[in-house]
């Protein structure tokens, strides 16, 4: 029994646990020590040799198909196959384009997110690959599907909706922008729903729908109205972008206001000759189809009710009207929740939170948008009259209470100088989801929207605007005269302000205020080159366009300081920045063709330095501002005797073309009183005797001391003076010959038809005495100018002087004999040769001269050939054939010392052509004689 | 010996001999003359074939004769200012005067001042008319030509000021003379500049049409009738004929003298400062600073006479001859009134009113009439009936004309095929 009780009590035994050891593993447990994978088939053991496949061998047809699925893993990787599939062979795009598509778009309303973000992201893929034309038939229905999406009870949806608009707005924003009736209200129905008829009895003034607020987006309210806004605002700029561009507005930003209003033509070709037999008409438009007269009853362009379809509701100021005027208070409404409503006490009332700048910061940019939805010009005045008739009280109210504004986390007065600390701390927090926006950003455009419902000069209007263009105008002048710098994105929009405010205005203290201000901005250092050209732009279109219509700016001292800084700048300016300087000539130009006094003056003081021959603008720029510079002279009031002196340097270095040379000669010219064209006598711009003076001048093209220190010198290119060259002769290269040649030729011809030419002879003759006729060394250039001038201006009447004549013998000869000897171009030559034989055949005396200078028996052996030729050459010249019979006893006797003097045994190939000539010219009776006395 | 259809008259700046003279235009002999003072350029005007207007040079007055009555002065006009340039409306109704930098107004039948025009900022230096007395072209020494509205500018509109109708500012220099070619508001005015071109503009839009380059500054052009040549009087004496029938379609030109009608006449020595051409347009009128006024013929281009006057050249130009010219004892219809120094008439103080009325367009007043397309479109269904009758109306000559058409469509089947075959042959060729 006993067993049987051990037995029972063994079987029964209690294990004592204790802490610290283990339990015994129960006998019935498991292993779980064994591992388990799933088999995966994910792609087919089919070998589809139909066409390309992803990786895991689907094709298209697959991929489509699986989109339907009900599962939506499948559905997402069908999505990512796709793009796979697409990225790598393009072409399949093409091929099925319109089956992707619409699948694609019909997965925009998927209840599941990330089957919409792979949807996007194939979209966006795909919008890459397509260009926009071969969209078009199939965007009516990616348009249905957006409008759908958009519009969907679950905001999830909505939101990824707004992702598919992006990707549209980027890539197709002309295609977009055509469907704007519908898109619009979407986007209203956004941010907001339609009030029920019964419960907006109060406000319905305001527009039909009220704001939205719903707790159940992953957004805060005001995020996802800022991301409305946005899309909206990009959305609104493809409608104003994508319209034809029609007369008096251009889009582009900042300078639209200043563009010029006038239509540009297009001419059509006609070619006369294909309608000379036809039938067919000419289509003739009136006017050239620019502006049509007042009386004509058709327009060249179409109206714009007629634009090809399109844009046909938004152009004209009623529809637009119609859309603002639920916008509008909507936006109102956003606007003062994000200032804070009334909570926030009045004195941080303008310090905003990031969030809420940018979303003000929308707002204003679509206010902006709206009006510039009206492309005609009188359109958009009846819309901003109707905004300001509408909306000032409201917009003055919000919008004006806390101007100007400042962002939160920079607890201090909004100040330029910290601007910088702004975007720097801005940019290290900016996560929000509009980007960040600058306070300067949002006050610019601020002032840009309420300066356009300002209205154009009505005085009880102006009293009424005072306060708040008081403000604004405020805030402009601080932020531009406080020294800092500013973009020229910002400095456009505020420019674009200066502008209006100044033209509405009328009036000659904001004007000055506000011009001070921007001229402060102008005298900055150091500015960058698109800030600098922005503002000379603003200057030079206010002094040329407004000018005329507006005393108010015409009398302004501040412009009148611009005008007269410029000079200065050009002289500064010097060959930095070409375009620069052009730009700077274009205001100049017309300002002293206007007469205007301050930038005359100013001109007048700073025109020897422009004109300087060294360094002056006039040298050192390109040749269009070259141009431009001469052209200035005609309006210089006065020419004095340095500036003429620069002048004719200018001429004569060789910087300005020959042709630019000879406008300028001829530009003094006219000026002068001698010239006889201009007829008003109270004032006489260049004197007689300076006018005399800087022609001379211009004639030597050396002056006075150039030609002292000439004297001086032993260069290579120096002849020394010998029997046959009396002068010794500097060479001067053949660039500058000729170019002095030129100038020469327009010097003559304007002394040439000066009244009296005995007088202006005697006056050259006189010159060239005093100044010319001691040297020793005389420039090539210069003989040969004064050879060619004094045939031209001899009159037949006069007897030019002795002492001039021989200088002008030994002028020739020297030239001759140098020509002789060395080896020179044709055109030099040819210039020689003409001015030598004119002014010998015109002056008879000068040829005798020449040849009593000729000495045979002081020449030494090396010089027989040059006289032979130089006596040879004469002889073969037929209008000089007359004069030499005149003086053939001379000749004779010379010929005669030089086969006397050749005492060489053969006779040279040089003297048998020297005798031939001779023979021949004096062929006839005498010829025999002649010959006779030789031998 | 038969009154001559046209006449040469022109004036000199020395006025020696005579203020200005009349010439016979084909051999350049002196029917008449007219002295005292002299006339500065551009001012030399005659007023409804009753009248010569010329402004005395350098002093502020205007001196007028009565056409038939040679050499006597009949009265001076005493000017606000030194007159640069002056014009009398072709249908003698208003007389324009530039004045320093402004535009004067007369009406001739009142003498009173309609209107100061102050659009130029620097002297006026040539005013022209267009042909029917509608518009006119003001160039000025600031580079501006303007082109103004005569009605829109005589408007009775206190409130506003009369804005020229086109400002044409493609100049960059001076403008020394502008001519207005024929039709009205549909002509083509001519501008030439120191800047060395001549620009053609059309009236009507202000669009320019043509804008030719010299090698020297333009100091005179003018058309001839039919714009099929215009004429450049240079500063350096030579006168450039440029065809304006080239077919080349450019709208910036550069002037080389060339054979199809780019011609130069050379024969002056100093700026040529007028230009005029006859009826006919063959002979062509130049007067320039080098005291001589000369004619031309403008096929051969060959001078067929010249003139030496005694000081610059003022003035030339060719003009029909007035009725009253060679008739001593015949009278002008309107005898000349004071011409008034004041804008308002009231202001003057002297009640001496001549008793006449003024009449001015209202604003709002113009009748609409029918564009000048419109009376083109009449025109040429006028003469498109014309041609249609005599070249196909007629029953016989179209009878001719269908068999001639026919025998040349036949040769013309028949050179189409030779050439197929000829082709094909080509084509077909083994090689």
């Amino acid at each position: 029994m006993k067993t049987k009780k051990q037995k029972r009590q063994g079987d029964f035994q209690k294990i004592q646990l204790k802490v610290g050891k283990k339990k015994p593993k129960a006998d019935n447990a498991t292993n779980v020590n064994f591992r388990s994978k799933a088999i995966h088939l994910p792609e087919q053991l089919k070998h589809a040799d139909s066409g390309p496949t992803t990786h895991r061998q689907l094709d298209i047809k697959d991929l489509l198909s699986k989109l339907h699925h009900i599962n939506s893993n499948i559905k997402q990787g069908a999505l990512v196959g796709l793009r796979e599939l697409l990225s790598a062979q393009p072409t399949l795009i093409e091929l099925h384009a319109s089956a992707v598509l619409s699948e694609v778009a019909a997965l925009f309303t998927d209840k599941d997110g990330s089957v919409r973000a792979a949807a996007v992201r194939l979209l966006r893929f795909i919008a890459q690959c397509i260009s926009a034309e071969r969209v078009a038939p199939f965007f009516p229905l990616l348009s249905a599907h957006l409008t759908c999406a958009m519009t969907h009870i679950s905001e999830a949806i909505q939101e990824d909706a707004l992702r598919v608009l992006d990707v549209l707005l980027e890539h197709y924003p002309g295609l977009l922008s055509q469907r704007h009736t519908v898109l619009l209200t979407n986007f209203l129905e956004l941010i907001s729903q339609k009030r029920k008829a019964g419960t907006g009895q109060d406000k319905s003034g305001k527009g039909g729908f009220a704001l939205t607020i719903s707790t159940n987006r992953s957004v805060t309210a005001q995020q996802w109205r800022l991301t409305v806004l946005l899309r909206l605002g990009s959305f609104l700029q493809a409608v104003v972008e994508e319209r034809p561009l029609e007369e008096g507005v251009t889009s582009m930003i900042g300078l639209g206001m200043w563009a010029g209003e006038k239509g540009s033509v297009t001419s059509v070709d006609v070619s006369w000759e294909e309608h000379v037999f036809g039938k067919g008409r000419i289509q003739v438009f009136e006017n050239s189809g620019a502006v049509p007269t007042p009386h004509s009853t058709y327009r060249l362009r179409p109206d714009s009710k007629a634009v090809a379809g399109m844009n046909k509701e938004l152009c004209s100021a009623e529809t637009v009207q119609g859309f603002a005027g639920t916008l509008v208070p909507l936006m109102l409404e956003i606007w003062v929740e994000a200032a804070g409503g009334d909570r926030v006490q009045t004195d941080s009332g303008h310090l905003l939170s990031a969030e809420a700048m940018a979303l003000m910061f929308q707002i204003l940019t679509i206010l902006q948008l709206l009006r510039r939805l009206t492309p005609q010009r009188d359109q958009q005045d009846i819309l901003d009259a109707w905004f300001r008739n509408s909306y000032l009280t409201d917009f003055k109210h919000h919008f004006m209470k806390n101007f100007p504004y400042g962002l939160l986390e920079v607890a201090r007065h909004r100040k330029k100088a910290d601007g910088k600390r702004i975007r720097q701390q801005q940019v290290a927090t900016g996560t929000v989801a509009g980007g960040n926006v600058e306070p300067l950003a949002l006050n610019v455009t601020l002032c840009q929207v309420m300066v356009t419902l300002s209205l154009r000069g009505q005085d009880h209007v102006e009293a009424e605007d005072a306060d708040w263009l008081g403000t604004i105008r405020v805030f402009i002048r601080e932020t531009l005269s406080n020294g800092g710098k500013l973009s020229s994105k910002h400095l456009a929009a505020l420019l674009e302000v200066v502008w209006r405010m100044i033209v509405t205005q009328r009036s000659r203290v904001v004007t000055d205020d506000l011009l001070q201000a921007v001229y402060v901005q102008y005298q900055q250092r150091n500015l960058a080159v698109s800030v600098r050209t922005l503002l000379l732009h603003f200057f030079s279109q206010l002094y040329i366009q407004e000018h005329q219509n507006h005393p108010h700016i015409a009398r302004s001292r501040i412009l009148a300081r611009w005008l007269a800084s410029l000079p200065v700048q050009l002289v500064q300016l010097c060959s930095r920045n070409p375009q620069l300087s052009a730009q700077l000539l274009e205001t100049i130009h017309p300002a002293a063709a206007r007469g205007n006094k301050d930038l005359l003056q100013s001109l007048q003081k700073n025109a020897c330095s422009i004109y300087d021959p060294q360094e002056g603008s006039v040298v050192v720029l390109p040749v269009e501002s070259q141009k431009r510079l001469v052209q200035i002279l005609h309006f210089l009031p006065t020419f004095p005797a340095e500036l003429l002196a620069c002048l004719s340097q200018v001429c004569n270095t060789g910087r300005v073309s020959a042709s630019l040379a000879t406008m300028l000669i001829r530009t003094i010219h006219l000026r002068s009183p001698l010239s006889g064209w201009s007829s008003s006598s109270q004032d006489v711009p260049v004197k007689d005797v300076d006018y005399l003076s800087f022609f001379f001048t211009t004639l030597t093209g050396f002056s006075s001391e150039m030609l002292q220190a000439l004297q001086d010198t032993d260069e290579d290119g120096l002849m020394p003076s010998s029997t046959l060259s009396p002068l010794s002769v500097f060479t001067t290269t053949l660039e500058q010959f000729l170019h002095h040649w030129d100038v020469v030729e327009e010097v003559c011809h304007c002394l040439d038809t000066l009244g009296s030419r005995a007088q202006c002879f005697d006056v050259i003759q006189n010159a060239i005495i005093k100044n010319l006729c001691g040297l020793v060394v005389v420039p090539d250039c210069v003989c040969a100018a004064i050879l060619r001038c004094v045939p031209r201006l001899l009159d037949v009447n006069f007897l030019p002087s002795d002492t001039l004549l021989h200088f002008l013998s030994d002028c020739c000869l020297s030239m001759l004999s140098l020509l002789l000897q060395l080896e020179q171009s044709a055109r030099k030559r040819d210039a020689v040769w003409e001015a030598c034989f004119a002014a010998m055949s015109t002056v008879p005396r000068l040829l005798r001269l020449v040849l009593q200078s000729l000495h045979v028996g002081d020449l030494c052996e090396e010089e027989l050939p040059v006289l032979a030729q130089i006596l040879s050459l004469l002889l073969q010249h037929t209008q000089l054939r007359n004069h030499m019979m005149a003086n053939a006893s001379l000749l004779q006797h010379i010929i005669q010392d030089l086969t006397h003097f050749y005492g060489g045994e053969t006779r040279e190939q040089w003297l048998t052509d020297l005798l031939y000539c001779y023979s021949v010219t004096l062929s006839g009776h005498r010829a025999n004689m002649g010959m006779r006395d030789i031998y | 010996m038969s009154a001559p259809v046209e006449v040469v008259l022109s004036a000199d700046s020395a006025g020696q001999l005579f203020n200005c003279a009349v010439f016979d235009p084909h051999s350049g002999s002196e029917f008449l003359s007219y002295r005292g003072g002299n006339t500065s350029s551009r001012s030399l005007t005659v007023l409804n074939g009753e009248y010569i207007l010329g402004a005395q040079l350098g002093k502020n007055f205007i001196n007028v004769w009565e056409i038939q009555r040679k050499d006597q002065l009949q009265q001076k006009i005493v000017c606000p200012g030194i007159v640069t340039c002056l014009c009398a409306s072709p249908d003698g109704l208003y007389v324009l005067a530039g004045i320093a930098e402004a535009i004067y107004l007369w009406e001739m039948s009142t003498g009173n001042l309609l209107a100061i025009l102050s659009r130029h900022y620097q002297d006026v230096s040539c005013i022209r008319f267009t042909d029917d007395s509608s518009h006119f072209v003001s160039g000025g020494k600031d580079n501006l030509a303007l082109i103004w509205n005569l009605s829109s500018v005589v408007q009775l509109d206190s409130s506003r000021t009369p804005e020229p109708c086109h400002i044409l500012s493609r100049h960059s220099l001076p403008i020394t003379d502008i001519h207005c070619g024929l039709m009205g508001p549909q002509a083509r005015v001519a501008t030439a500049s120191l800047d060395q071109t001549v620009k053609v503009w059309e009236v009507s839009s202000g669009e320019m049409l043509l804008s030719v380059l010299f090698d020297v500054g333009i100091m005179s052009v003018t058309f001839d009738p039919c714009e099929y040549f215009l004429f450049c009087g240079g500063s350096d004496g030579n006168i450039f004929q440029v065809s304006l029938c080239s077919t080349s379609l450019s709208r910036d030109k550069t002037f080389q003298t060339d054979s199809d009608g780019n011609q130069v006449f050379k024969g002056h020595r100093n700026l040529v400062t007028c230009l005029s051409v006859s009826m006919d347009g063959t002979l062509l009128l130049s007067g320039s600073n080098d005291e001589t006024v000369r004619m031309w013929d403008v096929q051969s281009k060959q001078c067929i006479w010249s003139i030496n006057h005694k000081g610059h050249v003022t003035n030339a130009v060719i003009i029909p001859a007035p009725a009253n010219m060679f008739l001593a004892d015949s009278h002008p219809a309107v005898p000349l009134p004071r011409f008034s120094r004041h804008l308002n008439p009231s202001e003057q103080g002297d009640g001496t009113g001549s008793g006449g009325m003024c009449l001015r367009l209202g604003a709002s007043t113009q009748e609409r009439e029918g564009t000048y397309l419109e009376k083109a479109d009449e025109l040429y269904s006028l003469m498109c009936a014309v041609t249609d009758k005599s070249v196909f109306g007629d029953g016989e000559n179209t009878k001719v004309r269908v068999s001639e058409l026919e025998e040349e469509v036949k040769t013309l089947k028949k050179i189409n095929k030779d050439l197929y075959e000829f082709s094909t042959q080509l084509l077909t060729k083994p090689n």
